[in-house]
């Protein structure tokens, strides 16, 4: 899974449990940014948004610094899209509750809609939507999971999806670059989605930066031998991702050096050399944990981290960047930290989900009336 | 077009606290929860920590609308776990939680020895084994345990389970710290975790006598969880218990059609016959005595204790309350079963008294 059951607290309450973000030009209207965020993995009809909950996109510029260590240095100014969800109302006595939402960007604007209605709410230079969907994430997740057990590639054609026809509630937003950003801003920028329990004390629940970073990145214990014991993700959870505090920061740096070292290692060859402190080269990009995008590109389907790459070898991007709602993360993931592209594209057998995303607004395709039952698959070793 | 006007059906900021979830919309999630996994394991497509995870949510839906076929449900999902997965830890903590919830204490106290062989968990077989051990009164040793847990790693549920003990041992002081601190590192949205909390720090002042502050703690519970039956029901006990009467069987009359627990009946039967209402509380009384007789013969060491509460009071049958009473007793030697063993004792004694007279 993508970030599906991201950890104790997820597990217990999946109305925070952020699956993903999604973050890309709008293939409808050029000149306008998505951004999707999603929640409640497997949710059935009675699924609803917290009213105590802050389902917010924070936006920030980033630029590529020259000649420095590959990382992108983040700006101060912040853009933020911020859903509040209102308690439920009964319109008959036994009928399904209903829910009103509303949309308020940092810039002013505000649209207000009702869950689940297809034409959301608009405002100038916004249109917002939330409700039921299915799930867009595709990824065979225990053969990945297999692949941590046996600590041999596990991943066979066809894949089993976990994630195929299931559903979840999704937030979208579609806004006007130019109106919210102004000329002066961008064309880069860093997204990541948080649930966040606002108020005097703000508390963040979850948030989510790139896909797999918890499950794939972070989530084995047993290869790092600083924190074995410890389940680091409700904590990183917890991080602000534009300024990770220093309190855990050596427990993720040990985490994700002795994670991304491991995945580096299953096709027996060295294609990320750690630094003389044992540091791997993409520890510090990924511990930046937000997705990228430039929004003067338009619309990829597959261009999910091709900026970063670019980053890394010191190229112009050609993409969009960010990541699509048809986009094989997976694929790219797991080929980047296997064999960092020098070698053929690894695939984990599933390649998309069993109705692609639309290109119209909400672009989320409808839910599955009739979710399969998952796959039980053997995790033993013998695979 | 029926509205929530209820502030306390619209989720918000209470009590200066955290807000939570709207109580009627943590349930709806619950249920979809429930809904989704219950959809995967009828088609065999669970591992076994989803079919545990259904099981607890199941638990724990028949804990808020005190449900019991909810309990059986997740019994007998959890006997079959253990014996499709008898080497699995996970399986059988499973089946130790739905014992221990039908008071099978000793069984369960054997799963959790067979669960920690096997390797499961450490701090999760301990937090089960000391909820065990309160349950039947070994206060003592549930310390040790809940002591470790805490010094370990000082959570919500850490700190609350140290402070229920403290408080059903009497230790109100220490209970009262403890169930603010266990609040203060609470992180989450949903209320049913603070609802229990309330309810537990209600009952320990209930216990004391002091129902004033019971009352007050059983409203912060129905605030955060408007369909929390245990709490509506101890709501009804005190307010009877204060003369408001007709508030009481206002609350009560809810919980007989969506709970099939018999004590609501019975609580129903008590306060209408005090008020002279004979009939409709012999009708009340007949619902409950047969969901005791039938609950009793199923799970003998679960119901016995509240039965034998029944039958000293709405049910009038001491004898029938002094053989539940030892019964419950033999499961666990805590003070409320003494106390009930004594209380059905003299109550049989005044009875013989009477019929000499």
């Amino acid at each position: 899974m993508s970030d599906h059951n991201s950890g104790p607290r997820a597990l217990a309450d999946p109305v925070v449990d952020i699956t993903d973000v999604y973050a890309f030009p709008s293939p409808e209207q050029p000149g306008f940014l998505v951004l999707v965020l999603n929640v409640f993995p497997n949710a059935e009809p009675a699924a609803l948004f917290s009213d105590a909950v802050d389902y917010r996109f924070r936006l920030r510029p980033v630029t590529i610094p020259r000649g420095t260590a590959p990382a992108f240095a983040v700006g101060e100014k912040e853009y933020t899209f911020s859903f509040r969800f209102a308690g439920p109302v009964e319109h008959q006595a036994g009928s399904p509750l209903a829910q009103e939402g509303t949309c308020t960007a940092s810039t002013g604007q505000t649209a207000s809609f009702r869950v689940n209605d297809e034409q959301g709410g608009k405002a100038h230079g916004l249109r917002a939507f939330a409700g039921r969907r299915m799930d867009p994430f595709f990824f065979d997740g225990v053969r990945a999971a297999q692949t941590i057990m046996t600590r041999q590639l596990a991943f066979v054609s066809p894949g089993d999806s976990r994630q195929y026809r299931q559903n979840v509630l999704s937030i979208v937003v579609e806004l006007d670059i130019a109106t919210t950003f102004g000329a002066d801003a961008g064309p880069l920028f860093a997204v990541v989605g948080e649930t966040m329990i606002p108020g005097p004390i703000t508390v963040r629940l979850e948030r989510f930066g790139r896909p797999l970073m918890k499950s794939v990145v972070l989530g084995a214990k047993d290869f790092d031998t600083v924190n074995r014991d410890l389940d680091i993700r409700d904590l990183y959870n917890q991080e602000d991702p534009y300024n990770l505090g220093p309190t855990y920061l050596g427990a993720y740096r040990a985490r994700m050096n002795a994670n991304l070292g491991f995945w580096d290692g299953l096709d027996h060859k060295t294609d990320w050399p750690p630094d003389a402190h044992g540091t791997h080269p993409l520890t510090e990009l990924l511990l930046a944990d937000f997705m990228v995008i430039d929004v003067s590109k338009p619309y990829a389907e597959d261009s999910y981290f091709e900026i970063e790459r670019a980053l890394l070898n010191g190229a112009s991007h050609q993409t969009c960047g960010g990541r699509s709602l048809n986009d094989d993360v997976a694929d790219t993931i797991v080929t980047t930290l296997v064999n960092a592209g020098n070698g053929a594209r690894i695939s984990d057998g599933v390649d998309q989900q069993a109705v692609r995303a639309s290109r119209t607004f909400p672009y989320l395709v409808p839910p599955e009336l009739n979710p399969p039952a998952k796959i039980e698959l053997s995790l033993d070793k013998s695979g | 077009m029926t509205g929530h006007s209820d502030p306390a059906a619209t989720g918000g900021v209470i009590d200066g606290e955290l807000p939570t979830t709207a109580g009627v919309l943590a349930l709806a999630n619950l249920q979809a929860q429930i809904d989704g996994q219950q959809r995967m394991a009828l088609a065999g497509g669970l591992d076994v920590g989803g079919r545990a995870e259904l099981i607890e949510l199941v638990a724990l839906r028949g804990h808020i609308l005190g449900c019991i076929a909810d309990y059986e449900w997740a019994q007998a999902r959890a006997e079959q776990l253990t014996h499709d997965r008898p080497a699995d830890g996970a399986a059988l903590i499973a089946r130790a939680r739905a014992r221990a919830t039908f008071h099978r204490f000793t069984d369960a106290l054997g799963d959790l020895d067979e669960a920690r062989r096997l390797g499961a968990d450490p701090p999760v077989v301990d937090a089960e084994h000391a909820a065990i051990l309160q349950a039947v009164g070994r206060y003592d040793e549930a310390l040790t345990f809940m002591r470790e847990a805490v010094k370990r790693r000082a959570d919500f549920a850490s700190v609350a389970a140290l402070a229920s003990l403290c408080a059903e041992s009497g230790d109100v002081a220490t209970a009262e710290h403890l169930f603010d601190e266990s609040r203060d590192h609470y992180r989450g949205v949903s209320p049913i975790p603070l609802a229990q909390l309330y309810f537990r720090r209600a009952q320990m002042w209930l216990a004391q006598g002091n129902l004033p502050r019971g009352h007050s703690w059983l409203s912060a519970a129905h605030r955060r969880l408007p369909a929390y039956a245990p709490a509506q029901g101890h709501l009804a006990e005190v307010e009877a218990a204060l003369g408001e009467t007709d508030s009481a069987i206002a609350r009560l009359h809810p919980l007989t059609i969506s709970s099939d627990d018999p004590d609501y009946p019975a609580q129903l039967a008590r306060i209408l016959s005090e008020v002279g209402r004979v009939e409709e509380a012999r009708e009340w009384r007949a619902r409950a005595a047969a969901r005791y007789d039938e609950l009793v013969t199923r799970h003998p060491e679960a119901f016995a204790d509240h039965a034998a509460e029944f039958w000293l009071n709405a049910g009038a049958d001491p004898h029938r309350a002094l053989q539940l009473a030892r019964k419950n007793l033999e499961v666990r030697q805590t003070r409320r079963a003494h106390e009930l063993l004594a209380h059905a004792t003299r109550a049989v004694d005044g009875a013989r008294a009477a019929g000499r007279r």
